[in-house]
Order: C-alpha cells, then sequence, then structure tokens
C-alpha cells in the first residue's frame, strides 16, 4: 500500500486532476483481484496485438527527447508505450508481452507476470519500472522501491482508466500529441459505435474469456463497456463484477440470444456450445468467436476493438455505418472531447 | 447383506434424482420428474438437466465410487486405518503423471486420450512407492507412511506446477482446478476409458474382497487360509491405482472421500469386505454427488470446486481419526 501512496503523489505532481483519480484509484482498486484472470486469459495467445495497419501510422513526432530506460511488466502498458512511438525507451519487458507483441521480442525479458525476476529488473539498470498494480505485482513493486527503483503503477480494470494510462505514458515519454490522438480515437469511437446502435435491438448477450473453466465477463470491466457501448445487453452483469466463473446451468438458463467467446485458442464457438441446442445463440447460430487478443488487452487499440465488437453484435452493416458516423463527428468535437466527456 | 445394499442402492438413486433436479437455474423436481418419466419438457430443461446436470452426475458416481472404494482397499492392504488415495500420495502420483501427459499433448497437437493412461500408470508408480516405503508387507507404522504420503503429495504439487509453468502459464485455472478437484469438465476425451477403469478396478476389489479380510489378519495367517499373498495382494494394487488413475485423470486431486467414506461405515457395517467395498462405492457415490450439488448451488450462478467442499469436510474428520488412531490399534 505504500507504493500505491507513493506512485499517487508523484502521479499528482503537476496533474491538477489528481485529487478526483485518486478516488478513482481506490475505488476501483477493489477490482484488482479480478483482473488476474483477466490478464490471464487476455495474454494467452499468441498473435501480435498490433495489427500491421495500425502499425503504419507512425507518429509523426521527433524522437523522444527523455532518454527514460523504461521496463514494462505488463503487455496491455508495453503495447501504449509501442503504439506511442516510445520502443527505444524500453530496456526491458515481461515474458508475457514479449510472447504478444512481435516489436519486443528481442528485448531482454524480466520473467513472467506473476514471478517477474527482481535481480534481472535491476541487472538492466531501469530509470523507471511500469506496472499493473496487480496482487502479486503490487508487492513486486513495493520490493523494487525499497531497493531504489522508480516504480510507476497502473490500473487497467476499467475504459477510464486504460486512457489514464494512455494519457500517463504519453506524458512521460514526452509523446503527448500520439496520446491525444489515441485518446481522442478510442472516444470517437465509442461515440459512432453507441450512436450507430442506438436503433438497434439490443440482445440478451453473454461473453466468455473462457469456456473450460467457464468465465464470464461481468459488471465493472471494461469489457463490459464497451459491451454497452455497442448496444449488448450483458447479461452477467446479475454475476456482480469482474470475470466470475460461471456454471454453464446458469448460462443455459440465462437464455443469451448472442453469445461471444473469446476463449484462448478456441477455435470453433458453436461446435462447444452446440451441444446445448435449447441456447437461443446456438439455435440462431450466433455464437461467435472472436479473438481475444484484439478485444480484451487494455491497451491503446480499443477503438479496434469497440469497432469489432459493435460489428460481431449487430452485423457487417454496422461497419459501414460506424465509418459514416466518424465522418460526421467534426475533428475538433472528438479532438478535444477528453475534457467534456461523461 | 443385500437389505443393506438394497437400501444403499435406492438412497444413491435418490440422491441422484435429487441432484438431478438441484441447480442454479431453478429447474426443480416437478419438471425433472416430467422430463424422466414421459420424456417430455421444454428444451431449456432438457439441456439443463440431461446436457449438464445428468452428465456430471454420472461423473460423480464413477469417482465418488472409485475413490471410496479405493479408500477402503488401501486400509485393509496397508492395515492402516488412515490410508487414503489422496493423503497417501497416490491421487498426486496419478495427477503428476496426467498433468504431464496433458502438457505433452498440447505440446505436440497429440490426442488427450492417453491421459488416464498416464494417470493410471502414475497411480501405479505411486502405490508402488508406498508400498516399497513400508517394507512390502504393510508392517511399517502408521505415522511412516503417511508421512511419506505427505511428502510425495508436496513433491507431486511442486512437479505439478514446474510442469504448468513449463507447458505455458495459460492454463493456470485449469491446474488450479486439477488440484483441489472438480466435476465441471465438460469436455472429457476418452469418457471410455475412464469408465472401463472404474470398473474394471471395482470388479477386482470385489472379486478379492474375500482374501482382504484375511490379509488384513497378517500374511502367515492369511497363507494358511488359503489366500494365493502375493498374486492377490499384487491384483488389489493395479486395480486400485487403475481406479485412482481414471478417477484423477477426469477430476483432478479430489480428497478425503476414500477416507470419510469407508471409516463411517466401518462404524455401521462392520469391517467384512464383501460388504464393505460395495457399500463404500455406492456410499462414496452419493456422497461425491451430494458434496458436488452443494458446491454447484452454494454460490448463485457461480461454481466452488467440489474438492473445496470434500476437503472442508474431510480435514477435520482426518485429525479426529489421526487421534483415534493414536489412541487405539490399527483399524480399531
Amino acid at each position: 500500500m505504500g507504493m500505491k501512496s507513493q506512485s499517487e503523489s508523484r502521479m499528482g505532481s503537476g496533474d491538477p486532476a489528481s485529487p478526483s483519480r485518486r478516488r478513482r484509484l481506490d475505488r476501483q482498486s477493489k477490482a484488482v483481484v479480478w483482473r488476474r484472470s483477466l490478464i490471464v486469459v487476455g495474454l494467452s495467445i499468441g498473435l501480435s496485438i498490433v495489427d500491421p495497419a495500425a502499425r503504419a501510422d507512425p507518429a509523426d513526432e521527433p524522437p523522444a527527447v527523455s532518454s527514460l530506460r523504461l521496463i514494462s511488466l505488463n503487455p496491455s502498458l508495453t503495447a501504449i508505450v509501442i503504439r506511442l512511438g516510445a520502443r527505444e525507451s524500453l530496456v526491458g519487458v515481461d515474458e508475457y508481452s514479449a510472447e504478444l507483441i512481435e516489436e519486443v521480442r528481442d528485448l531482454p525479458q524480466v520473467g513472467g507476470l506473476f514471478d517477474p525476476s527482481l535481480e534481472s529488473v535491476l541487472a538492466l539498470r531501469p530509470d523507471r519500472v511500469l506496472l499493473v498494480a496487480g496482487i502479486d505485482q503490487q508487492s513486486h513493486g513495493e520490493r523494487l522501491e525499497r531497493l531504489g527503483i522508480d516504480v510507476e503503477v497502473f490500473e487497467n480494470e476499467r475504459l477510464e482508466q486504460v486512457l489514464e494510462n494512455i494519457e500517463r505514458l504519453g506524458s512521460m515519454l514526452e509523446r503527448e500529441a500520439a496520446a491525444a490522438e489515441r485518446i481522442a480515437a478510442i472516444l470517437a469511437m465509442r461515440i459512432a459505435v453507441a450512436e450507430a446502435a442506438a436503433d438497434r435491438a439490443r440482445p440478451a448477450t453473454l461473453a466468455v474469456v473462457d469456456r473450460s473453466p467457464l468465465f464470464l465477463v461481468a459488471g465493472d470491466t471494461f469489457i463490459d463497456e464497451m459491451l454497452e457501448a455497442v448496444g449488448a445487453n450483458n447479461l452477467a452483469r446479475s454475476l456482480g463484477a469482474g470475470y466470475p466463473r460461471g456454471s454453464i446451468e446458469w448460462v443455459i438458463g440465462a437464455k443469451p440470444e448472442l453469445l461471444l467467446d473469446m476463449t484462448p485458442g478456441g477455435e470453433d464457438g458453436l461446435a462447444f456450445w452446440g451441444r446445448w441446442p435449447s441456447l437461443p445463440a446456438v439455435s440462431s447460430g450466433r455464437v461467435l468467436t472472436l479473438d481475444a487478443s484484439r478485444i480484451s488487452l487494455p491497451g491503446p487499440e480499443l477503438d479496434r476493438a469497440l469497432r469489432e465488437l459493435a460489428v460481431a453484435v449487430h452485423g457487417t452493416a454496422m461497419d459501414r455505418k460506424i465509418g459514416r458516423r466518424l465522418d460526421a463527428q467534426t475533428p475538433s468535437s472528438s479532438g478535444s472531447s477528453r475534457v467534456s466527456r461523461p | 447383506m443385500f437389505l443393506v445394499l438394497g437400501s444403499m442402492s435406492i438412497s444413491l438413486v435418490l440422491i441422484t434424482v435429487f441432484a438431478l433436479a438441484t441447480g442454479p437455474s431453478g429447474v426443480g423436481m416437478s419438471e425433472v420428474i416430467d422430463l424422466l418419466l414421459s420424456g417430455k419438457g421444454d428444451a431449456a430443461v432438457r439441456d439443463i438437466v440431461l446436457g449438464v446436470r445428468l452428465p456430471r452426475v454420472i461423473l460423480g458416481v464413477l469417482v465418488g465410487a472409485a475413490l471410496a472404494s479405493a479408500g477402503a482397499v488401501f486400509q485393509a492392504l496397508l492395515r492402516n486405518p488412515l490410508a487414503d488415495p489422496y493423503v497417501l500420495g497416490v491421487s498426486g502420483g496419478a495427477a503428476l503423471a496426467g498433468i504431464s501427459m496433458l502438457a505433452l499433448a498440447s505440446q505436440f497437437g497429440l490426442s488427450t486420450a492417453a491421459v488416464p493412461l498416464a494417470a493410471f500408470a502414475g497411480g501405479l508408480f505411486a502405490t508402488a512407492l508406498l508400498y516399497w516405503v513400508s517394507g512390502g508387507r504393510g508392517r511399517s507404522s502408521p505415522t511412516g507412511l503417511l508421512l511419506t504420503g505427505v511428502v510425495f503429495n508436496s513433491f507431486a504439487s511442486a512437479a505439478i506446477i514446474f510442469v504448468a509453468s513449463l507447458a505455458g502459464f495459460f492454463d493456470g485455472s485449469r491446474i488450479f482446478l486439477w488440484l483441489i478437484g472438480h466435476l465441471s469438465a465438460v469436455e472429457i476425451d476418452a469418457v471410455g476409458l475412464v469408465v472401463a477403469s472404474v470398473v474394471i478396478g471395482l470388479t477386482i476389489a470385489g472379486l478379492l474382497a474375500r482374501s482382504l479380510n484375511l490379509l488384513v489378519l497378517g500374511d502367515e495367517s492369511a497363507a494358511q487360509l488359503g489366500v494365493s499373498v502375493d498374486s492377490h495382494r499384487r491384483w488389489l494394487l493395479v486395480g486400485t491405482s487403475l481406479m485412482v488413475g481414471g478417477a484423477v485423470a477426469v477430476s483432478g486431486l479430489i480428497g478425503f472421500v476414500g477416507l470419510i467414506v469407508p471409516h463411517s461405515l466401518r462404524l455401521v457395517i462392520g469391517s467384512d469386505h464383501r460388504l464393505l467395498i460395495p457399500a463404500a462405492a455406492l456410499t462414496g457415490a452419493g456422497f461425491l454427488v451430494l458434496c458436488d450439488t452443494l458446491a454447484r448451488t452454494a454460490l448463485d450462478g457461480r461454481e466452488l470446486p467440489v474438492g473445496a467442499v470434500t476437503a472442508i469436510v474431510g480435514g477435520p474428520l482426518f485429525i479426529f481419526l489421526l487421534r483415534r488412531a493414536q489412541s487405539r490399534g490399527p483399524l480399531g
């Protein structure tokens, strides 16, 4: 906990919005327990999370002035650093960042998400270590701080927090413009998908992060917020917050019209769920197998995730509709909506 | 004897129906009876009862029967009242081998049908190790055997975690379920192998129940009374390992069933293994199905692994029995 308050006070310096942010962080740290299962699920696909089109769009900024030596211990943070065009600041990453993100595959690895090696971190002489305040990483961060290493703690449970992470990393890496572009794009997409889906029926939906053992997306998660934005009615909210272990029987009783299956490496969702033909989603063929790495990594590409979710929920016609909505948004309104967003 | 087994069978049927009629979705007794008797019922009820609850109940019956009768056999063979496949580390050995096979299979894209076979081999190895430690004649002190089991169990758990980290961390929650024991497996490869291993193991134990009665008296007495001591013991060990391997391959490390059930039965019906073995199978099946029903329904819409339930019931009972065993003799 000591580390947390330190990091918050550090964060607070030069940040006028910090009191409200601190309150938010406190409120949301209760959900930390659930992050672990999500991270495990979100990371478990060995695919690159940065798609080629996005990568081909380099932030047209000068090379980072800051010569920070950073170690990222979480793929969602690594992905943000890369997307902001600050690859050269990274001197080391955790194993799962390396597994997921092609650009950092040749960097020194300092261990897993839950078992990083202190010694390897120290050996790389980082100026700052970035981590997400999961249970394990929290104590790891405290030990690093005791050894005199600057630790920056992030939260990525909610959409809002992911946007904050992009903003914080943007100012840390002196990539404010690139960060603002990402944040604006995600916010603009959230508005566009909501507008495009406004006149559509809200299908009763369940999102599955793993089918065996069964884990569902419940409330107070960024995936739930994205489902809400695209007009899907997430039935698992009644199970509480986070990513609870559900029972198949409950799923059948809930009668979902749409099943979004993000099981890592799970090829054909319908083959699995088809054994219970009474599921409305099965009888109407609306069991969709989604690529977890594109949806459930709380990284810099949540605009893409929102768009893909909207298409999954409402069909391909939605894609063009979203495009029109995006075009209709004036550049100025989407660029400055960060301040005025709800 | 037939009266006892008959009433136990009827209880098992009643427990099964109760388990089929209980669950988080509120599909209850009347719908289930309608469905079972007339085959009528809407599609969701059919899916819930026949597609979700029934496979689980069947799994509970198989695993419970295997673990409880294996416990009864171990207690007699090792002349140790605290013997149980879980406490002795036999389940741990089976789980370690099963997980290693699972890791190999997923690494090389092989079928997982070999998992029960590997679990059987692991269980057999652990049994052989125990037997060797006990001096081959079941004469070592109860404490010595238990210590071996405890040490082997921690070794097996550590090795399981090691294998799991080698195989890729994403199976973390699955490994957790294996370690605590569960009946929620939906996709079971080689279910036939598992059924076969449990049936064969139960048959061997049932056929050799009379020898078990005599082996408890000591090898010399048993041999004098016409028991072919070594071969019968070998068959019993292989049969038990087979059952435990099959059970562990589908359900992981469910603890204490093999301890609680035979012990309670000995108090009620005595120690004649011709009765005790089938009775343990029936009661173990019913006990595990009941525990799993609790695990399915205790948290609304969420699930507990059944191993957590059996361990919470079994742990205190084990301590109680350990105290009693220290003040009385073996199989007291």
